[in-house]
């Protein structure tokens, strides 16, 4: 969840979704990343190579040893709210749409933050007035309940739709409070313009990389959308690396080195999720963005590496 | 929408190699085209072989063209160019890409294209389905917005299950801006089976659950949408014929339903009717509840006699109606429906599910000062028992001419059972001093029908003054005069002289010979004027110094009577007829008139020794009677 300005958050190198990095089990084993090369091919039969079109380095990765630490699988009964052991709630505006002009107004009611009774929670938007705000939604979170550093922590959801809909399952640093923001550091592990349902975005903040200059990467299903069905998002973290997943395809490793500024990912931090409405990132909803949205979230794992 | 025959040949557009385009930054909506088979063109850069177009009737035929010149991609467009209103060239654009061979489309999932304009417009009609037949899977979004950009449009398809062999593969119909025209442009038409399109829904009547009360034979067309999200996150509502749908009776001997979506209703019960689109349920459902066979009256309501000229009429085929607001205001809490229909060719209004409806006239309001009764015939096909009611309440809405003011008055009538008849028409004729509470009605607005009678049939609903006979009822006065001092052409006093016509054949009036009281009488009705005649036996009237004539009238605003003297030759014409009408404005009504007039009155009666024709005329013209007895001359 970007805090902050940003601007264009596109990467220009959208790398392409593959399935050759494959894990059936829990844990996960990374194989190699291919590299892609596009050829361009004009009506006219002339051939370029574009350069600009290089994909990652294509790297191996160890497998990572994951043992289980933290789970949420959302079982409850219809119209139950979140585990109040697991979960808290942001409630409310914030402090200018909780720094993104964002309209929605947080609530703990079940109408906007409840379970599905077929194991998931969802988290709605609804069009209505509420407080004086325009519509309502929800954002838990597990701080000062739950927080790790390093480890793997992954959800499985379904996104939901619609201009200026903008849902996220992030992460920020326990010192936020203390600290602020960025140097507090955040991952966001999925984010989506609900104008584009078919890409998410996956990002790092930290201090001299925030807002409009976050380290981010775009994520496109080929003709599908995150809302068709569930998908897996995650982060890989360990002492010098952060990798980005959606299912099982690793689509961004990021070290120290790739980053504008401090390495402030050695620190606890805890887990986010919420459907925003609106904000600068996403724009504004239009009258024709259905309503109400949800995000469907059938679990949230946090695992450790085993040694 | 009809079709012109107006077919086009395509020239073959057709690119001699196949176009792959790709680019690390790319659209992600576009990505799967390359790999469709042909038949998912429709206009990439020409038409494909299998394809004509047909032009709407009405519209401009020469509106599409292909443009090379203007175009989102490749080396061409369709090209629409939109005409101004009152071009004698055509109204509209409008028109039908087909193919002749028809085409498997069940694999695709949304018609997609990029389209343009020259100015910011929005599209009438465009879809596909329209098949120059009977387009039974036609879809199509109305009012599809476009500007001076490019931008791609998606039509998803309802089921693309039903397109088997579908030939309307694009069509639109637009007309001007502000009765402007414009250009807009169309390219990369193409059917798609997007995995970006999501969250199909649909629904028949806007989605509404409805409840139509009805009786057999009642006849309801549905209508259906589909719904599908788009790659941008918004849902587009495509209008999809009936035909997509799968409709059902949940009691088919009440209502069926048929693939059309026409449902009939066939006896007495409730039936629901719902629909499924692919094996999805479609939102909404019409509930027929039906009363089986309708109880009719089977003759019309008594024509009513009053003259027009005592009548105001508020509903009824014998008199002028005032203009009215409503016969039913369909207000808060009432449940009463209305229909129009005719028995034997009377116009009468039926109220079903009657529990109080309001007939309203406000502009103008009537004034019915000089009016003495409510008239209103009614007829129930409902058991009338010893205590059913049923009532009417007038309301004058005072000077200001609005509701409230503190100047309203309004009183009800309530007619008991003895009043009321099951299944025979009742003439309730009410006199308005009745109306106590209705302290005025000068500014009358509204009737109020209410009562324990669900079904009436309203006829014949007037204000009308009583008083006012429409034929004597007793003789005119018999003249006194004797004998010696007269001439007369028709009176039961004296011996009459010959008359050779009471009617000429020129004449506009209805002549009866009628008896009034025992004493013969001239009717003539439906009176304009009328000629009689005594040609053959002119009258010298130079000793007389009156003529006399007694008229009795319901309903004249006016009375003249001429005299016409033929002159020596005995003859009408040859220059020396002279003649002279005397007028009569307002004559008193109901009552009979002597008018005895002096001859010297007929100034230009120079001379009155050949009488041989008098004439009568009557207003309203052709709409007045007049009863005539003691036609004389006298000195």
């Amino acid at each position: 969840m970007l805090r902050g300005n940003p601007k264009d958050q596109k990467t220009k190198n959208p790398i392409i979704h593959q399935q050759s990095s494959i894990n059936t089990m829990k844990y996960l084993n990374i194989k190699t990343l291919i590299l892609f090369t596009f050829a361009c091919v004009l009506p006219a039969g002339i051939i370029f190579s574009l350069t600009a079109c290089k994909a990652d380095e294509g790297q191996t990765l160890d497998q990572r040893n994951y043992k289980l630490v933290w789970s949420d699988e959302f079982d409850g009964a219809a119209g139950e709210s979140p585990d109040p052991t697991k979960w808290t709630f942001d409630i409310g505006t914030g402090s200018n749409g909780w720094g993104n002009q964002e309209l929605e107004y947080y609530t703990n009611r079940p109408d906007n933050v409840s379970m599905d009774g077929a194991g998931n929670l969802l988290i709605t938007a609804k069009r209505e007035a509420f407080a004086g705000a325009g519509f309502t939604s929800a954002r838990i979170k597990t701080q000062g309940l739950f927080s790790q550093t390093y480890g793997r922590i992954e959800a499985r959801l379904k996104t939901p739709y619609g201009p200026g809909i903008w849902p996220a399952f992030w992460m920020l640093g326990d010192n936020i409070d203390t600290e602020g923001w960025p140097q507090c550091g955040e991952i966001d592990i999925m984010e989506l313009r609900g104008q584009e349902p078919n890409l998410i975005n996956g990002t790092l903040h930290g201090p001299g990389y925030s807002g409009g200059n976050a380290i981010t990467k775009v994520f496109t299903l080929l003709n599908d959308r995150f809302d068709n069905d569930f998908h897996v998002f995650a982060v890989e973290w360990g002492t010098d690396y952060i990798d980005f997943f959606v299912d099982d395809t690793l689509y961004r490793h990021l070290t120290p080195d790739n980053l504008t500024g401090e390495w402030v990912f050695d620190r606890p931090f805890f887990i986010l999720l919420n459907v925003a409405v609106g904000g600068n990132y996403v724009g504004f909803p239009t009258t024709e963005t259905p309503f109400p949205q949800s995000m469907t979230i059938d679990y949230v794992r946090v695992y450790q590496e085993a040694n | 929408m009809k079709h012109n025959k107006y077919i086009y040949p395509f020239a073959s557009l057709m690119l001699a190699f196949s176009t792959l385009f790709l680019s690390c930054e790319r659209d992600p909506n576009e990505l799967s085209p390359a790999t469709y088979p042909t038949t998912a063109d429709v206009f990439i850069d020409g038409f494909s072989g299998d394809m004509g177009y047909a032009a709407f009737g009405g519209s401009d035929v020469r509106a599409f063209d292909v443009d090379t010149e203007v175009k989102y991609k490749g080396t061409s467009s369709i090209r629409i160019a939109v005409p101004d209103a009152n071009d004698p060239a055509g109204a509209y654009a409008g028109g039908v890409y087909y193919s002749n061979t028809g085409r498997d489309l069940s694999g695709y999932n949304v018609l997609s294209f990029w389209a343009k304009a020259s100015k910011s417009a929005s599209i009438d009609l465009i879809g596909f389905g329209n098949d120059l037949g009977e387009n039974k899977y036609q879809a199509s979004i109305s009012g599809l917005e476009v500007n001076t950009n490019w931008k791609k449009y998606y039509i998803p398809i309802p089921d693309p299950a039903k397109l088997k062999s579908e030939h309307g593969l694009l069509f639109f119909a637009e007309g001007p801006e502000d009765d402007k025209g414009y250009t807009f442009w169309i390219d990369e038409v193409q059917f798609e089976n997007l995995g970006t399109i999501a969250h199909n829904s649909s629904g028949i009547l806007n989605g509404a659950d409805e409840t139509q009360n009805a009786e057999t034979g009642n006849v309801f067309n549905i209508q259906g949408y589909a719904v599908a999200n788009l790659p941008n996150g918004i849902d587009q509502r495509v209008d999809a014929a009936p035909a997509y749908f799968n409709f059902v009776s949940s009691d088919p001997a009440v209502a069926s339903v048929n693939a059309n979506g026409v449902v009939t209703v066939l006896d007495a019960g409730t039936a629901v009717i719902t629909a499924t689109l692919g094996n999805t349920p479609s939102t909404g459902s019409l509930t027929i509840v039906s009363s089986g066979t309708a109880v009719l009256p089977q003759t019309a309501a008594p024509t009513p006699t009053e003259p027009a000229s005592q009548v105001i009429s508020v509903f009824s085929n014998a008199y002028t109606n005032v203009p009215v607001d409503f016969f039913n205001g369909y207000w808060q809490f009432s449940t009463a429906q209305t229909f129009d229909l005719q028995i034997n060719g009377d116009d009468v209004k039926r109220y079903t599910q009657l529990n109080f409806v309001g007939i309203q006239f406000t502009s103008p309001t009537i004034d019915a000062t000089a009016m003495t009764n409510f008239h209103i015939d009614i007829w129930t096909p409902d058991p009338v028992g010893p205590s059913t009611k049923f009532k009417i309440l007038l309301v004058d809405i005072g000077a200001d001419g609005a509701f409230g003011g503190g100047d309203d008055s309004s009183h009800e009538i309530t007619l008991s059972s003895s009043s009321l008849s099951s299944q025979s028409w009742v003439s309730l004729d009410i006199p308005l001093s009745q109306f106590t509470g209705l302290t005025s009605r000068k500014h009358l607005a509204q009737i109020v029908l209410s009562g324990d009678l669900p079904n009436v049939f309203v006829d014949n609903v007037f204000f009308h003054k009583v008083g006012v006979a429409t034929a004597p009822t007793v003789a005119a006065p018999t003249p006194s005069l004797p004998q010696a001092n007269v001439i007369s052409l028709f009176s039961g006093a004296y011996t009459n002289v010959p008359v050779d016509t009471w009617r000429t054949n020129w004449s506009a009036a209805t002549l009866e010979d009628v008896s009034i009281a025992g004493n013969a009488v001239k009717k003539y009705s439906a009176l304009d004027f009328v000629g009689i005649e005594t040609v053959a036996n002119p009258i010298n009237a130079s000793g007389m110094t009156h003529f006399h004539i007694d008229v009795w009238s319901g309903d004249f605003t006016f009375f003249a009577v001429k005299l016409v003297d033929f002159g020596a030759n005995g003859a009408f014409g040859g220059g020396d007829d002279v003649e002279h009408q005397i007028d009569f404005s307002m004559p008193a009504k109901g009552q009979w008139i002597s008018y005895d007039i002096p001859l010297s009155n007929f100034t230009g009666l120079t001379t009155r020794q050949h009488i041989a024709q008098f004439i009568l005329v009557g207003q309203p013209s052709g709409a007045s009677t007049v009863y005539v007895d003691n036609l004389y001359f006298h000195n």
